[in-house]
């Protein structure tokens, strides 16, 4: 926490805050350092009649969270005395594939149970992301709209002009499908997908957030390829400067195959969403930095105005950088004659409320503190996801006939395949 | 020649380029200039605007264009100053905004500017610039104001809606015709085509419809003999339209090649008719003459923004008349423009007469 405007942390009591933090350094392996820490935090408790609660926040590798999890739990950081609480926050990835995620899991519920873990997905946390459950079950006018009937398509991006950043070493790894689609992305989707909830639990929104995940249509190998774009950046240019190529960043393997942006469209097989495609892509190096969302309704009959209007109503959700909604609209231009444009009316959160949200960050961590696991993902929901992707990473890992790499300029919008991919269904990516 | 913008009413002020800002800090510092003026101005826009020139002093003029279309059609501009022949790359940015009082009341309706000084061979960045700063969701319109160059990146024109150009300033007209064919193939959608040469035509084009308007009027187009088209020197071009679009509305068809500025077309029952093209000094499209069993003429008045326009034959003597074709505006249409098209995308008045 910060003492940034819009903070709950006033002046004064971020000085307290500052003067109150301890820093305790000790090596991962080292089980005696997690011993003395239990005994440091045992003594402040005393001394300044804290109640013990413990948040732990793991932004470390995969491989680390065995070790240090047994150390906890040897020292005895993993319970909770009575009338408080010990919970553990957990950065991503969680896991590679679905196999790693359960591996994960396991070990983590040695030491926490799923009632004390907490999966962060920093997403969740933007003001516009939980606006969505408000947008859709707060405002009447939009519930009979939300279905098959009426919607046309669905399309989320994420986009953002970085390369890789000094994160090869990850990112070789992971790709953009790990880093970016089964987290980020699947979590929107839930949001933008899901039934209403019995009431505003924990549990009940991830009921139903899980069964979004679960309706899914599973790829075939033969489907990945029709369905999945995957692509490199290659040398271009941001904001007007040269860029190199994605292999010949730092770290990054000359021949590497990891993929830098991805196009997908997905299936929902469920009673409201039967054949109304949701198109994703997630691309890095791509002209703008913005994560959207947007529903694609259905055009109006052609009868009264068939050769002024083509244009579909689209409802936008801007989850980044600038937080808002927007729904464009055709309206007649002033004048003698019907002339149509379409029109956005606008909503941004930045002025409309006169002061700033929140960071995402800043509000997880309060909801972890608070015990509301609303906005975390949970444990089936986390390897339903890894179920999905991993059969697009099957297909992409095959020896055999699998589906190619593309390449696109550093600053465009991907390769002309993500393009196609919507092309031949009739349709375009939105204008960012 | 008309430079870009010459059609429009200029105010004589100069205009600023606005705060400069670095490249990746654009979107930021435009979001705090509507905070600070959140109440007092309302941000508006309808089109993404963008003009491309390489013109030394581009910036500033097509600025002062911006803020004349601004007033009727609140855009999101992107003016773009480029300078490819320059070794070093270099750019800057400056973000700005153009508000007009509403005639409904006090509050400010504004249209945001982003321009771009370009040098450089980064100037092959161009479709990374433009793409980088779109309002989303809004139709992309790409004024070009130089020559298109012989290789452009396919993916701008599957993102432009509309392309502007003005064919009259090209200095190889069929080479330039074929890149912008190009365009259009490389396009994804239908590029709709503006070419303010053909813009420019409007006033004569109404005037010479007119004459043929009543119903009666009809029967003078299967006796049409001749035509005679003057423009003054840098418009050959305009006239070369002026001539296809009749010969297009009356189905003619090219018979002979054009000879030291004459051709000859041929009509559905294989007549004759003799086009010639005059080079005089004046207005860019000057006298207009249809001979059939009567004279057709349409030329500039001596003063004002008007057309002078007369029918004269064996017993009618001409009795010239003073039209005002259409208010002096340059306004952005939503349809179809160009020589295939019955209505134009931008409309600009004609230079007036002096």
């Amino acid at each position: 926490m910060t003492g940034r405007r819009g903070s709950s942390l006033s002046r004064g009591s971020e000085a307290v805050h500052v003067r109150r933090r301890q820093c305790y350094q000790s090596d991962f392996a080292d089980e005696n350092g997690f011993k003395t820490l239990a005994e440091r935090l045992d003594k402040i408790d005393k001394e300044r009649g804290t109640r013990g609660n413990r948040l732990f926040y793991f932004a470390v590798g995969p491989d680390q969270f065995e070790p240090i999890l047994k150390h906890i739990k040897t020292a005895g950081l993993n319970e909770a005395k009575e009338g408080s609480w010990a919970r553990v926050i957990v950065e991503k990835p969680f896991g590679s594939d679905l196999a790693s995620a359960r591996e994960l899991n396991r070990v983590i519920h040695n030491s926490f149970s799923e009632e004390q873990t907490y999966r962060i997905d920093h997403f969740l946390g933007k003001e516009t992301a939980q606006n969505i459950l408000v947008l859709r079950f707060a405002n009447a006018i939009f519930a009979p709209l939300w279905n098959r009937r009426y919607m046309d398509h669905i399309q989320i991006t994420a986009a953002e002009t970085l390369g890789v950043e000094g994160r090869a070493g990850y990112y070789e790894g992971a790709g953009a499908l790990r880093d970016m689609v089964q987290n980020h992305l699947l979590q929107l989707l839930c949001l933008v997908a899901m039934e209403a909830p019995t009431d505003l639990s924990a549990d009940s929104i991830r009921d139903e957030k899980v069964k979004v995940v679960r309706s899914l249509r599973r790829f075939t190998a033969d489907q990945v390829a029709e369905n999945v774009v995957r692509a490199q950046y290659a040398e271009g240019a941001i904001n007007g400067k040269p860029v190199p190529d994605y292999r010949k960043e730092e770290k990054v393997d000359p021949k590497s195959m990891t993929e830098t942006f991805v196009a997908l469209k997905l299936s929902i097989d469920n009673w409201r969403f039967w054949n109304v495609p949701v198109y994703m892509r997630v691309g890095k190096r791509l002209p703008k930095s913005a994560t959207e969302i947007s529903i694609h309704f259905k055009k109006a009959p052609m009868v009264l105005f068939n050769k002024e209007t083509n244009e579909a109503n689209v409802l936008v959700i801007r989850i980044q950088p600038d937080e808002g909604i927007s729904l464009r609209i055709q309206a007649k231009m002033p004048g003698t004659s019907f002339r149509i444009e379409p029109v956005k009316m606008d909503f941004h959160y930045g002025t409309s409320f006169g002061k700033a949200s929140p960071e995402a960050y800043e509000r997880l961590l309060l909801d972890a503190m608070s015990g509301d696991a609303t906005l975390f993902a949970r444990r089936d929901e986390v390897e339903e996801a890894w179920a999905f992707i991993d059969k697009i990473e099957e297909a992409w890992a095959a020896k055999k006939n699998a589906p190619e790499l593309y390449f696109y300029p550093s600053g465009s919008w991907g390769p002309d395949q993500a393009d196609e991919l919507l092309a031949r269904d009739g349709r375009a990516w939105r204008r960012l | 020649m008309v430079a870009p913008g010459e059609d429009f009413d200029m105010p004589a002020e100069t205009f600023s380029l606005g705060e400069p800002v670095e490249l990746n800090a654009i979107g930021r510092a435009l979001k705090k200039l509507w905070q600070e003026g959140e109440g007092a101005m309302a941000r508006a826009s309808l089109i993404n605007l963008a003009i491309y020139s390489e013109k030394l002093g581009s910036l500033e003029r097509n600025t002062q264009i911006i803020a004349k279309i601004t007033e009727d059609h609140a855009c999101r501009a992107l003016v773009i100053g480029a300078n490819p022949k320059s070794t070093e790359n270099k750019v800057e940015a400056w973000i700005n905004a153009h508000c007009h009082v509403t005639r409904a009341g006090s509050k400010q309706i504004c249209s945001e500017q982003i321009s771009f000084s370009i040098e450089g061979p980064c100037v092959a960045f161009l479709p990374n610039t433009v793409f980088s700063h779109l309002d989303s969701d809004l139709p992309l319109y790409l004024w070009w104001q130089d020559d298109l160059p012989e290789k452009m990146d396919p993916q701008l024109w599957a993102w432009v809606d509309r392309l502007i150009f003005d064919s009259q300033t090209w200095k190889n007209f069929n080479e330039q015709m074929g890149r912008v064919e190009t365009a259009q193939q490389e396009a994804k959608q239908r590029i709709v085509l503006c070419d303010l040469n053909w813009t420019r035509l409007d006033k004569v084009r109404y005037a010479i419809a007119q004459f043929f308007d009543h119903p009666a009027s009809h029967h003078h187009f299967a006796q049409i003999e001749s035509v005679r088209v003057d423009f003054a020197p840098g418009f050959k071009s305009s006239a070369i339209l002026l001539v296809g679009w009749l010969a297009a509305q009356l189905n003619w068809k090219t018979n002979q090649q054009q000879m030291n500025g004459s051709c000859r077309f041929l009509d559905a029952n294989n007549r004759k008719i003799d086009i010639e093209l005059r080079e005089r000094s004046g207005a860019p499209i000057g006298e207009v003459a249809i001979e059939s069993s009567t004279r057709f003429c349409v030329r500039p008045a001596q003063c004002g923004d008007l057309l002078e326009i007369s029918r004269s034959g064996e017993h009618e003597s001409a009795i010239p008349q003073m039209m005002i074709v259409r208010e002096r505006r340059c306004f952005f249409s939503s349809r179809n423009v160009g020589p295939h098209n019955s209505d134009t995308g931008i409309h600009c008045s004609m230079p007036s007469c002096q």
